[in-house]
């Protein structure tokens, strides 16, 4: 085995490409949960909808995003998607970094539908009663999810929530199979160009190990902040 | 038989020789390590417990594809013994896999009321027989639907191993499609098998945790 050279990952030419995937890395995940988030609450809210139609569309998008592998998605919306669009919208989209959009947009559907599931067993915490309570203020349907259901649920679901956060992150790594150059991505050119697996390798986990426990850190702050008063808190002895 | 149809029985073919053994071998490896690892988890041993703790910790927070990486490149690297793509892929997967059942397991053995085990150990049973012979079966029957869905999630993660080059269902959809140039039905199709496995599977563990639930219901 060849000595280790750590001062490698730090000096050029590496060095700057480092930066840039961990950089990407952030920027993909953090992109990719705030559009999830969005996806979710929608959804899974939709979920209950009295509207027949609605209801069905969310199941179908939760069960299909939730029982397809990750890197199939990927695949479907990075490379055959483009392929069912007219030729100067798909150049279009590979001139503007489809590689990039596609794997945000894949990330965001497949993390949303794992946030749908939680905010749909989040209602029934929530309970009929506070939605029957402020139907009856004469909120409409879509008034009540907005201004007393959505709020409710989100509080009590950040627990569930932050491992979802979490896999973000790690979800994120498969985006190297559609040519992002992220953090996973540069782990391996790193090892392939340089044989330094060990010191790439290290580089490469101890990304997602800072970004999953900072994540984990801040959720639990977020916790503390949105618990609503009255229900257990996670941890707490009931 | 046309073109398609020869297509899609390779894929099938792939599935099953690459993806169910590397998921059903991983999970077979992995969850008699996990009740162990459960085990120490609960464990009042510093040497043990933190050990587990950090263990479970770092697997849980890395992406699989970064642990193939080591298994398949790092790992070797450090040895001097190369190994070959399918065995990094089942090591990495198997390792992954521990870190996800040793916490359902705990869960599961958590969920047993200590009345279970003192009662054990009052007719005479040593500490490790009673949870040999009296918590373990009854965690096992309750956490299985946990552990279940956790598989299925396993064999939609066994996608990942091709990416290091295992010749799996992924990586077949890849060549053929490349081969035919036939993307759009081609990973339709693989979208459709995974969907129509996974989903089936998992409404059949849905049944099976209804039936659970309502057995233990009561039983503390």
């Amino acid at each position: 085995m060849q000595s280790l050279d750590w001062l490698l990952l730090f000096r050029a030419p590496y060095g700057e490409r480092v930066l840039d995937a961990v950089l990407t890395t952030l920027e993909l995940s953090l992109l990719s949960w705030v559009f999830a988030l969005a996806i979710g609450v929608v959804a899974g809210l939709l979920r209950e909808a009295p509207l027949r139609a609605a209801r069905l569309a969310a199941t179908a998008f939760v069960e299909i995003f939730r029982n397809v592998p990750l890197l199939v998605q990927l695949f479907l919306i990075y490379f055959v998607l483009p392929r069912v669009l007219p030729l100067p919208l798909r150049q279009f989209l590979f001139a503007f970094g489809w590689e990039f959009v596609s794997a945000v947009l894949t990330l965001s559907l497949y993390t949303g539908a794992k946030v749908a599931e939680h905010v749909r067993s989040g209602l029934n915490t929530v309970g009929v009663g506070v939605r029957q309570a402020a139907m009856s203020t004469g909120l409409t349907w879509i008034g009540t999810q907005r201004h007393v259901v959505g709020p409710l649920v989100l509080r009590t679901i950040v627990p569930g929530l932050t491992s979802e956060f979490v896999t973000v992150f790690k979800s994120s790594s498969l985006a190297m199979t559609i040519g992002v150059v992220e953090t996973s991505y540069l782990t391996q050119q790193l090892g392939l160009q340089t044989f330094h697996w060990v010191e790439a390798s290290t580089l490469g986990t101890l990304v997602y190990l800072v970004c999953a426990w900072s994540v984990a850190g801040f959720m639990g702050l977020v916790e503390r902040w949105t618990y609503v008063p009255g229900l257990l808190r996670r941890g707490a002895r009931p | 038989m046309s073109a398609f149809a020869n297509d899609l029985l390779a894929l099938l073919g792939a599935l099953v020789v690459f993806n169910v053994c590397l998921t059903a071998s991983a999970i077979a490896i992995a969850l008699p390590v996990a009740c162990l690892f459960a085990v120490g988890r609960m464990s009042r041993r510093p040497l043990v417990y933190y050990p587990v703790t950090a263990y479970v910790n770092v697997l849980r927070s890395s992406p699989l594809l970064m642990i193939m990486f080591w298994a398949y490149y790092t790992g070797p690297m450090i040895t001097g013994a190369p190994t070959s793509a399918y065995t990094a892929a089942l090591i990495a997967l198997a390792a992954f896999e521990v870190a996800y059942f040793t916490e359902l397991v705990r869960a599961g053995l958590q969920s047993i009321s200590a009345g279970q085990r003192d009662a054990a150990l009052a007719v005479g049973l040593r500490p490790s027989q009673a949870m040999r012979f009296v918590i373990l079966p009854q965690a096992l029957r309750r956490m299985l639907p946990s552990l279940l869905s956790q598989s299925i999630i396993a064999f939609q993660d066994s996608t990942i191993a091709s990416v290091i080059g295992v010749s799996d269902v992924f990586a077949m959809t890849n060549i053929i499609s490349a081969r035919e140039q036939r993307p759009i039905e081609l990973y339709t199709a693989l979208a459709a098998i995974f969907f129509v496995l996974c989903y089936g599977l998992s409404r059949l563990v849905r049944a099976l945790e209804a039936r659970v639930n309502a057995r233990t219901a009561g039983a503390g």
